[in-house]
């Protein structure tokens, strides 16, 4: 039994002792600035290394042994990685610790005394009077400059306490807590939250797979302008619009307008213009014969079909909304105005070559077969997205802007005033001040309070009281 | 010259001239350099202000949508804050640093002025009206403390070669933190150094400092505000309200350094010259949010649609 409980003394000590380590690290602020550090250059690593792209992208960037590096570390994907997420979490550990073991009682400090003259902002004049009347003329004196007086007796010794925006020194507590609600609105985008896009194209519908929505394109426009600009033309977008006609779970069909910088509330989701591009019907023909399941699709910019019966494929690269008749090459102008194709022919995976194809001619793609682009349809990219964390991410923003402005606008500061005889009817008077911010930033103010302090009526001159003695301690 | 031209050229020629008065003022201490620079300077800040309006007043588009408007604003901006602090903490001696960096900015921006444009569908947006001068004043706060830090940092290593030199030695009695935080200087300075007695006349390191963290204080809940106003922007505009764009991204890398600051600056032992290498080293990182991004990544801010 004995060595039992011994072994668990060593237990509950050893952990007791862990527990200790821990708070103590966690609860270091200068813990938290290394967190921030490591929190920062993991956020330059993704400003500096293109995020999201494919391995052989980095291969050709860097020499192998970073590409290498960059891809085993998922610095290709870092806001998404271990290292992130884990850094984050351990900020918001540290910040709870801290929070609760240092912050707290540092910021909300108990009334006691001081050794006056040990705290560095610290004055001692002499003033005319009882102890109680000294004591009540300074509490008076303060009290009107908005100070808030309280007094305790510690020893038999009576002290004035006097504090200034003391509800401010909540100011971090409300800033570390606009953080947390904040992170904890993002996670629940991560846990509950879902995103996609999708292309629809004019006259179609598609169904969104998390909601069931059907959303129909009913027609897409932009607008373009062209601007002379001192380097040359512009051709400035000026809107872009997608009527869509939205059935959601009322099952009730609906038009609407999406806009960018507009979106449309289905059933909580939100649909946002994103992009748009032009669909492609190509007809495609073999001797004459005329392939009609590829003929009879739309064609995406990017999208590509079989040559039938050959190791040949054709690719939709991009549509040249203006093909510039004299020279014949893509012009600038992304208004469609002569359009034309680019495509691309792809022979068992090694590209034989691009052409600008104009609309309605044909291109010989080889073995008699001819690909004819025959007409445009224009279509729209729709962003879609459900948060449910975007009110806390809202409520956490807030918290936090108010929790940096109270602490960095609000100075707390606390004096603490001692009044004792010194015979003859006079008083010695001993005022120190301690501020959430060190010293030097309350120094002038206190120098200032100091002299009007002293010019109160009854209170002995400078010169006679030997003195004012404050200032700062190295 | 077109009125929009007009304000330009006198707020460029203002800010020259304030900067080539205050610095004077810097190095000499004449005080009718002081009385011509900041005159102009306040003229030149009141100019750009004009030429923001008069542009916008005339084109009807937000000026603030490309460099030229926005480096403007950082100006005017920087300028106006460092009147602020002038006036509020008898600050005139480092004007000319300020109004020097101003007028290098602005002169930047104006090689970026391609007449006015329509803006483009994404930036057509109340948002734009808000995030956009946040985001930018808060650079200008942070180029305000960034030139305290300066200072700050040169007086401290000044401090550290007077204490190397023999003249050291001699002890100097009395308060007030001018003596306290730099002894040597002041014994120094007894003992006759002009370049000491020079160093003197600036504010105590302890004020300095304090100054910095002020103005650090007027940026940081900006650039908070400025980015939480844009992932409000982003979401409305592109349905995300945090993309990792490169741009987001490196203005929450500058957050984080200044968010390091305050935290340093809690702590009596870093206070000082380690959390004004910290000011320091966070404006850089906003000029690398700010115009290094644009030109050295690719793919930022693709504003998409
Ligand atoms: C690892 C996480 C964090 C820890 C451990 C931590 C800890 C601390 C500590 C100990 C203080 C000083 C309190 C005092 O001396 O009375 C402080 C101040 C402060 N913290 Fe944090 N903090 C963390 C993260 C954050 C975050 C993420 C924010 C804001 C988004 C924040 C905002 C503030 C503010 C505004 C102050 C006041 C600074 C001043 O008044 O000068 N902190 N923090």
């Amino acid at each position: 039994m004995a060595p039992i409980q011994r072994n668990l003394e060593l237990v509950v000590t050893r952990v007791a002792g862990l527990y200790d380590d821990f708070v103590r690290t966690f609860g270091n602020v200068l813990f938290a600035v290394s967190l921030f550090v490591v929190w920062g250059i993991l956020t330059l690593i993704g400003v500096i290394v293109d995020q999201g792209k494919e391995p052989a992208v980095y291969f050709a960037t860097y020499a192998a042994p970073i590409a290498r590096a960059i891809l085993r570390l998922n610095l290709d994907n870092v806001y998404h990685s271990p290292w992130y997420v884990g850094i984050i979490g351990l900020i918001l550990l540290s910040l709870a610790v801290c929070t609760f073991k240092r912050v707290i009682p540092a910021r909300l400090p108990r009334l006691h005394p001081v050794q006056i003259d040990k705290i560095p902002l610290h004055a001692t004049f002499e003033a005319n009077g009882d102890v109680r009347a000294v004591r009540d003329s300074v509490a008076t004196f303060l009290s009107a400059r908005g100070w808030q007086m309280r007094e305790r007796v510690f020893g038999g010794v009576e002290w004035t306490f006097a504090d200034r925006h003391n509800w401010a020194r909540r100011g971090v507590l409300v800033a570390h807590l606009g953080f947390v609600i904040l992170a904890a609105g993002t996670t629940l985008y991560w846990a509950r939250g879902f995103s996609g896009e999708t292309a629809v194209l004019t006259g179609q519908a598609v169904e969104i797979p998390q909601t069931h929505a059907v959303l129909r394109l009913d027609g897409f426009g932009y607008k373009i302008q062209p601007i002379m600009t001192k380097s040359g033309m512009v051709y400035q977008p000026i809107d872009y619009v997608s009527h869509v006609t939205v059935t959601g779970n009322d099952g009730v069909a609906r038009h609407e307008t999406v806009r960018v910088n507009h979106p449309i509330d289905v059933d909580g989701t939100l649909y946002y213009q994103a992009s748009y591009g032009f669909g492609m019907r190509f007809r495609v023909e073999h001797r004459g014969r005329q392939a009609t399941e590829i003929s009879d699709r739309t064609l995406l910019e990017g999208d590509s079909f079989e040559i039938p019966g050959s190791q040949r494929s054709v690719s939709y690269e991009r549509f040249v909304p203006t093909v510039d008749r004299q020279s014949g090459m893509p012009s600038a102008d992304p208004r469609v105005n002569n359009p034309g194709v680019v495509l691309g022919v792809v022979q068992s995976g090694s590209s034989l070559g691009d052409a600008l194809v104009p609309l309605r001619t044909w291109i010989d793609v080889g073995d008699g077969w001819r690909v004819t682009p025959q007409r445009y349809v224009l279509y729209s990219g729709f962003q879609y997205r459900f948060d449910p964390g975007v009110p806390l991410v809202g409520i956490g923003a807030f918290v936090l802007l108010t929790g940096l402005i109270v602490s960095f606008y609000f100075l707390p500061a606390r004096l603490y005033v001692r009044v004792d005889e010194a015979g003859s009817g006079r008083c010695r008077v001993g005022i120190a001040a301690t501020t959430v911010k060190g010293y030097d930033v309350f120094e002038n103010v206190f120098e200032r309070l100091v002299v009007a302090l002293k010019k109160r009526p009854g209170t002995a001159d400078d010169a006679a009281a030997g003195g004012a003695d404050w200032g700062l301690a190295t | 010259m077109s009125l929009d031209e007009v304000l330009m050229v006198t707020a460029l020629g203002s800010y020259v001239l304030a900067a080539l008065a205050l610095l004077g003022y810097f190095f000499m201490r004449q005080e009718w350099l002081r009385l011509f620079g900041m005159p102009l300077a306040i003229l030149g800040c009141a100019a750009q202000f004009a030429q923001l309006i008069a542009r916008f007043e005339l084109s009807g588009v937000w000026p603030l949508l490309n460099l030229y408007g926005s480096l403007s604003l950082f100006a005017a901006m920087a300028v106006a804050i460092y009147i602020g602090f002038a006036f509020r903490y008898k600050l005139w001696f480092a004007g000319g640093f300020v109004l020097a960096l101003a007028a290098i900015f602005l002169a930047y921006g104006v090689t970026w002025n391609e007449g006015t444009m329509p803006a483009v569908p994404s930036l057509q947006s109340y948002w734009a009206k808000i995030h956009v001068p946040l985001v930018v004043s808060s650079y200008a706060a942070f180029l305000v403390a960034f030139v305290f830090s300066g200072i700050y940092l040169l007086k401290y290593y000044a401090e550290r070669a007077f204490a190397r030199a023999p003249v050291a030695r001699f002890a100097v009695a009395g308060g007030g933190s001018l003596q306290r935080d730099t002894p040597a200087m002041a014994a120094a300075a007894t003992a006759g150094s002009p370049v000491a007695t020079w160093f003197g006349a600036l504010p105590s390191l302890a004020a300095l400092d304090t100054i910095v963290y002020r103005a650090i204080a007027i940026g940081l809940p900006l650039i908070s505000i400025g980015i939480i106003t844009g992932a409000m922007w982003a979401k409305e505009a592109w349905g995300a309200y945090w993309q990792w764009d490169p741009k987001e991204t490196a203005a929450l890398f500058s957050w984080i350094i200044y968010l390091a600051y305050m935290h340093l600056h809690t702590r009596h032992a870093w206070r000082g010259v380690r959390t004004n290498w910290v000011s320091v080293i966070g404006f850089i990182s906003i000029i690398f949010c700010y115009l290094g991004v644009n030109i050295f990544i690719s793919g930022l801010h693709s504003y998409k649609i």
